[in-house]
């Protein structure tokens, strides 16, 4: 009896705490923005909420959720219609609707020694870019790459452009971005206009395919690596400590997809508005590309989930809807605040407030999800400005890109990937470009900011002060050096290593034993001291 | 009289789980998972009787010999979603035809197997019938596992089943009205013999489960759950066992077990259908159900040929299957109460350790669900990463497990919050399906050789410069075989690699800091050859060990007449490497035998281009696949964990006592600092466990906002107190890392973890204290205390070398061959030398010409 009781009791007490009732769901997709969404996986699971998430590639993940066998998906770019072979990619009859979950850039990341050394600071304009994945640049001393880096020139060493082998949103915004901003570039070279999930390779040249972002980033990191270049998102050089190129934007500066600077250029972002349309909230990036803020990074977009919203949905259940909502207003809100720790950047709030409209899509199939209390307001979000919910409070914080980074100055010594504000920041100048932002939130900052950009910066130069000679003494900048004929050689490090330790020892022993003997001289010339009188016998 | 025993035999199972309520300590030793084999107090056992019969033509019954089968369940109480309950049994009829992969419909094409279903409800007559198991409310992830389609007549054996009830000796069957042409379009085809079993879910539903799309949604195609449903193997003796797989309603809704539902797991041991008495003569359907089977006992059927249906899995919902049934109530434990969504509060983020995920998971409940706490969130990256963080103010504290370099000018303290590690984790099966392997041995080299990418792979590996006469993968090693004897030596591409993170990380800093201090591991590192003639490829050799990273250092591209490679021409090694970003990737990997391994090569019509992909998931029977894991991960999923090498001849599994034996030998240099576990020591060491591993809290001494030193502080002391727990509660440590406790080995670790936690708080580096002093004094109580095993170890290493020269030790033996030239070592090396020799004579003459004059004056 008193068994049951205490029971009773037990089974009794849970009654509040866990009135939400979750049952695992489960998707598949982009592997750009796959890194957050399995942190964000981690984090709810102390909400009690099952999700499981595979990666595989954009094109999977829509195709998975339109043959019904997943609960929910992520592209980087809408349901086609008719893909670039002329199949079908469409939801297949399946109701649903997008929602954007995180932003981002599109980072291009390389294996660049020179020296043995790591360069760490290339940049690129985006003509360059596409000229090098169409393979009509080819070398890495191609007076194009010299240009962008202001006359450094490269050593020769021959370009292998990495591009995916799955269907892949990573591929479909490069290509449109391609497709829009190099049209001579880029469609006698797909041989069509328009973007693609599938990368052309054309046989016989470098170019080599992997599949998914984590073999794309593992080849190009590999010792073979050195002269490749691939296309990523920045959350995975970010995670493996590995150079992005800075590309030019239209203002003329070079810059990284750190968060600020996707943020920025996504200030520009056209979302599709209205809401009738299947494609509602669905972005147009040509006023992305174009930016002509100085901090905008110009290959910025945002990543979708896809969500069933059809009442008579044959995977979905009220548990389903429930943590798929949940799962979502976690992501929306709270999970944005790490977005940029891991390589992306946070929604601003009117995304966030559409994509809670197309979240109350699942209470109207089914009256029984419950969202209360989930809206913007409670939103822990970065981006966040009470008074102007359009407005991108990181936007506006971003700071200016250093002086060194203007087409014709620098180039910066500072490493990129390393998720930290771009320019002078040599650890003196540390924050030199967030001083600079501070009076360049305006549009007319750009000059503004080369002129006045903080005194860790030679002016003339535009490099910072004391790293601007070779022989620099935080030896981070590594600059190129045409001349260097042996790029290194194991023997020669441990030979001249060898040297080097003998010339220290020599030069701290050297001037010691010098004044040792002259002053054992000068004792044994007859200057009588206490030391040498009783040395004497 | 079998009821009345099942009946006393549930009574004692419903009374068992009232005492585990009333003691909730869970196991003993606190790292529960590790010592499965002990007997546990929740598990079940049952034995029956199973008989075959036929009755004859002239009314007589026909009996078959009589199995006397008795099933086993280590556990069945307070169970969770996807955990693993290992089920066993003796006495039963050897199965025959083997499939390749026994789960789900794989599984259909087998004789005599024993089938284990997971179903709602339990086996009491007393209940009212919908708390009752029946076949209707048993879960399959197929049509084909529970009903049977359009059948000829001749595949209708169910038709006389002889203890079937007349309806289902009908056509069509199973589903009273039965379905239209319109719902079920393949269900009635005139001459055709269909069977329905339904599946009921949870919320009344019913699936009539004629085709895919009559079938309950989690049972669609490519799930993420996959089939746990099985048709086990019996051995020639007999006997068999099983790891299988329960889901909690979380997991199959439809299916809808819980804490307030109660389910069972069926075992039903395939002795052939019973049969009523034939026509004269027999028709076909006759002659099915009477088949006794074509394949002998012990045999295999990888080619998935057809079955004898009366003695296969696929009629277990039949009458005189379903009556041979073992029900084994299991209950679900308390969801732990969830953080709730709606909490206004922000996360706080430490960011760093993938060790401490299982941990944390259980942690963070335990702080959003206390008002006095804050909300605690671990962000799981690079160990570097998260120290970059927490130094630039990013984040409040990095969760790492070894000393980092400081880079701000803000000291930082360590706070010991977890005694785990990694495991290299395997999926490995015997040959000629044997089952699986329990007990794998691998010592440095073998670890060194997978690493540096030695073995070939495959063919296309032979050619690779320097290296082609080595093993195709470690199976075919002779090294590896000594070790392990009896497994399958056919070669594939998995074995030749060990599955490996690709970015820094504090687990191949220790990973290789093992490799780095066994003798014969380096010598192969440096070029010398194995004693069977293996060498290292020439590009790992020399590579400077212990490091973070693992680089992919090779270049060799095959050459190859494939059209495919021609167009990707990929670094092959690299391609089996394939590391990839998260331990717990690793872990799933392991778990589905589904390789990263990226050396598949097809052309792809859709877009007229070749390209490279994932290899195949590996079959049953015939997996082998390696990858380093978290202990954590491993408990939580029930990976097997290799056992590693320490002093020659001797392997060390992990476990709370090589964990405790390990901690035991770790050193703190300077307070406030890691404790550093010197591979030397462990190498020594008998029961020291060497990929364990202390996971630390640290953040900065200075300069930290005092909101964030608080919440700091307390994470620190929540987790030397009620976070140390063992148990699978909110709050409480998971199975897989060891328990800080006041006393014992690990008092020093709790010793620290209060200093820091205090001096984190205050905001100032403690005093620098005595080391030595300071490492005596704690180490005194935990001899004491610690298990009688440790003493000797404890003699090892103070007999050899003082305390402090404990910390100078490691560098000898990793510096000396480093710097040995190899190859051009002649040109390398005789420029200094004769540079050297220069200096001297330059340094004698010097001293000559000085000390010269004085010497003569002197005379």
């Amino acid at each position: 009896m008193a068994l049951a009781l205490s029971l009773a009791c037990i089974v009794s007490l849970p009654g509040t705490a866990s009135a939400t009732v979750y049952a695992q769901i489960e998707g598949t997709g982009s592997t750009w923005s796959e890194l957050i969404v399995q942190q964000w996986i981690a984090d709810v699971d102390a909400n009690g909420m099952k999700v499981v998430y595979t990666g595989g590639g954009s094109t999977k993940g829509r195709k998975d959720f339109s043959q019904d066998s997943t609960d929910f998906a992520i592209s980087e770019i809408p349901y086609q219609g008719t893909d670039e072979q002329g199949q079908a990619d469409t939801s297949n009859g399946r109701e649903f609707a997008y929602l954007p979950i995180v932003a981002g850039g599109t980072a291009f990341t390389y294996q660049l020694k020179v020296g043995g050394q790591l360069v760490r600071n290339v940049r690129l304009s985006g003509e360059t870019i596409a000229k090098i994945f169409t393979n009509q640049i080819t070398n890495w001393n191609d007076p194009a790459i010299a240009k962008d880096n202001n006359g450094r020139t490269f050593p020769s060493l021959a370009i292998t452009p990495v591009v995916r082998s799955d269907g892949s949103g990573t591929t479909a915004q490069f290509t449109s971005w391609m497709d829009k901003q190099f049209p001579s570039v880029w469609r006698p070279y797909f041989g069509r206009s328009g973007l693609t999930s599938y990368y052309p390779k054309k046989s016989g040249t470098r170019m080599t395919s992997q599949a998914g972002s984590d073999q794309v980033m593992n080849t190009i990191k590999g010792f073979s690596g050195n002269g490749m270049i691939g296309y990523v998102e920045y959350s995975y050089p970010l995670n493996a400590d590995y150079p992005v190129v800075k590309v030019l934007n239209k203002a003329g500066y070079f810059v990284e997809p750190t968060q600020y600077n996707t943020a920025v250029a996504l200030t520009k972002a056209q979302i599709n508005r209205d809401k009738s349309s299947q494609l509602y909230l669905t972005q147009i990036l040509d006023g992305v590309y174009n930016n002509p803020d100085p901090r905008a990074y110009p290959i910025s977009s945002y990543s979708y989930m896809i969500i069933p919203t059809g009442d008579d949905d044959p995977r979905m259940s009220t548990a389903k809807r429930q943590t798929l909502a949940d799962f979502m207003y976690y992501s929306l809100c709270a999970g944005q605040s790490k977005a940029g720790p891991y390589g992306y950047s946070p929604l601003p709030l009117n995304l966030v407030q559409a994509g809670f409209e197309q979240l109350a899509k699942l209470k109207t199939a089914d009256p029984d999800v419950d969202l209360d209390n989930r809206d913007v307001r409670s939103c822990n979000n970065p981006t966040f400005d009470g008074k102007n919910l359009n407005n991108n409070v990181l936007a506006q914080q971003a700071p200016q890109p250093a002086a060194c980074d203007k087409v014709g100055a620098g180039p910066c010594g500072t490493d990129t990937g390393t998720n930290t504000p771009s320019g002078g920041e040599g650890g003196t100048g540390g924050d030199g470009g967030a001083g600079a932002g501070g009076d360049g939130g305006n549009a007319g900052g750009d000059g503004g900011a080369a002129g006045d950009a903080p005194g860790a910066i030679d002016p003339e130069t535009g490099q910072v002060v004391g790293a601007a000679d070779g022989t620099s003494t935080s030896g981070e900048a590594i600059y190129a050096n045409p001349t260097e004929l042996a790029a290194d050689r194991a023997v020669d490090e441990r030979t001249f290593g060898w040297l080097a330790v003998l010339e220290l020892v020599a030069l701290v022993l050297l001037p010691g034993l010098y004044v040792m003997t002259l002053r054992r001289r000068r004792a044994s010339t007859g200057s009588t001291t206490g030391a040498t009188k009783v040395a004497r016998p | 009289m079998r009821r009345l025993l099942a009946l006393i035999l549930l009574a004692t199972a419903i009374a068992v789980p009232a005492g585990a309520v009333a003691s909730p300590a869970g196991a003993p030793d606190g790292f529960t998972g590790l010592d499965r084999r002990n007997e546990r107090a929740d598990g079940w056992s049952e034995t029956k009787t199973l008989t075959r019969t036929f009755v004859q033509g002239d009314g007589s019954t026909y009996s078959f010999p009589s199995y006397k089968v008795t099933v086993s369940a280590d556990q069945t109480r307070n169970l969770r979603g996807r955990q693993r309950i290992e089920i066993s049994w003796k006495g039963a009829q050897p199965s025959g035809g083997r499939a390749g992969n026994p789960f789900g419909e794989n599984g259909l094409n087998q004789e005599y197997p024993v089938v284990i279903l997971q179903c709602r409800g339990v086996d009491d007559p007393s209940l009212p019938k919908s708390k009752q198991l029946r076949p209707e409310t048993c879960w399959t992830g197929s049509v084909a596992q529970r009903s049977q389609i359009t059948r000829a007549e001749g595949e209708a054996s169910w038709i006389h089943d002889a203890d079937a009830d007349a309806a289902d000796k009908e056509r069509l069957s199973g589903i009273d009205p039965f379905p239209s042409a319109e719902q079920c379009p393949t269900a009635d085809v005139a001459g055709y013999y269909t069977h329905l079993t339904p599946f009921v879910a949870a919320k009344g539903t019913s699936f009539s489960a004629c085709d895919a799309a009559s079938m309950p949604p989690e049972a669609a195609v490519g799930t993420a759950a996959p089939p746990a449903e099985i048709a086990a193997y019996t051995d020639t003796d007999g006997s068999g066992e099983v790891q299988f797989e329960v889901r909690s309603d979380v997991e199959n809704e439809s299916l809808g077990c819980s804490h307030k539902v109660a389910c069972s797991v069926v075992v039903i041991p395939i002795v052939g259908l019973s049969c009523d008495q034939p026509q004269t003569p027999m028709t076909r359907s006759d002659q099915a159900c009477r088949k006794g089977g074509r394949f002998p006992a012990g045999s295999s059927n990888f080619a998935n040929e057809g079955v004898d249906q009366a003695v296969s899995p696929s009629l277990w919902w039949a009458a005189s299957n379903w009556k041979n049934r073992f029900a084994i109530p299991i209950t679900f434990g308390l969801p732990p109460d969830a953080c709730d969504v709606l909490d206004p509060r922000p996360p706080t983020g430490f960011y760093g350790s993938e060790l401490l995920a299982q941990a944390a998971l259980q942690w963070a409940p335990a702080y959003c669900l206390n008002k006095g706490r804050f909300k605690f969130q671990l962000n799981q990256m690079s160990d570097e990463a998260g120290w970059n963080l927490m130094e630039n103010g990013g984040g409040a504290a990095a969760v790492v497990s070894s000393e980092h370099d400081q880079r701000g000018s803000d000291p930082v303290g360590y706070a010991p919050t977890a005694v785990t590690g990694f495991a290299v984790g395997y999926q490995v099966d015997k040959p000629d399906n044997g089952g699986e392997l329990t007990d794998l041995r691998l010592n440095a080299r073998l670890l060194a050789k997978l690493m540096s990418q030695s073995y070939l792979g495959s063919d296309l590996g032979r050619g690779h410069p320097g290296i082609g006469g080595n093993p195709l993968s470690i199976v075919n090693d002779p090294e590896f075989i000594e070790l392990n004897p009896g497994l399958s030596q056919t070669s594939q591409e998995a074995a030749a690699t060990l599955l490996s993170l690709s970015n820094d990380s504090d687990i191949i800093e220790q990973v290789t800091d093992y490799i780095a201090h066994d003798q014969d591991a380096m010598d192969f590192m440096h070029g010398k050859k194995d004693p069977w003639g293996m060498v290292i490829n020439p590009r790992y050799r020399d590579l400077e060990l212990p490091r973070a990273d693992w680089p992919l250092l090779d270049t060799y591209v095959p050459e190859t007449a494939s059209e495919c490679r021609q167009n990707n021409p990929g670094v092959y090694f690299s391609q089996l490497a394939a590391p990839v970003t998260t331990l717990r990737k690793i872990a799933e990997a392991l778990l589905d035998a589904w390789p990263y391994v990226a050396t598949r090569c097809e052309f792809d019509t859709g877009t007229n281009t070749y390209k490279m992909g994932r290899i195949d998931r590996q079959s049953f029977g015939s997996r082998f696949m390696l990858g380093i894991v978290s202990l954590g991960d491993a408990e939580r999923y029930g990976l097997r964990s290799a056992a590693l090498e320490t002093k020659p001849g001797t392997y060390v599994e992990p476990s709370a006592r090589s964990l405790g034996a390990a901690v035991r030998l770790a050193d703190q240099a300077k307070q406030a600092h890691p404790f550093a576990l010197d591979q030397a020591d462990v190498q020594r060491s008998s029961d020291a466990y060497p990929g364990t591993m202390i996971v630390y809290t640290a953040a900065r001494l200075q300069n930290l906002p005092e909101e964030d030193a608080a919440k700091v502080a307390q994470f620190i002391r929540v987790s030397m107190s009620e976070g140390q727990r063992p148990g699978s509660g909110n709050g409480e440590l998971p199975a897989g890392y060891l328990p800080i406790q006041r006393t014992g080995v690990t008092a020093k670790l709790y010793d620290s973890a209060q200093d820091v936690a205090d001096a984190i708080e205050e905001q100032q580096a403690p005093e620098p204290t005595d080391p030595t002093g300071n490492g005596g004094g704690d180490g005194g109580p935990g001899g004491s205390i610690v298990p009688p095993g440790d003493v000797p170890i404890d003699d090892v290493p103070s007999a050899d070398a003082g305390p402090s020269a404990v910390p100078t030790g490691p560098a000898a033996p990793i510096a000396m061959p480093a710097t040995q030239p190899v190859d051009s070592s002649l040109a390398g090396g005789l420029l200094p030398l004769l540079i050297l020799l220069g200096a001297a004579g330059c340094l004698v003459a010097t001293v000559l010409r000085v000390a010269g004059p004085a010497l003569r004056r002197r005379r």
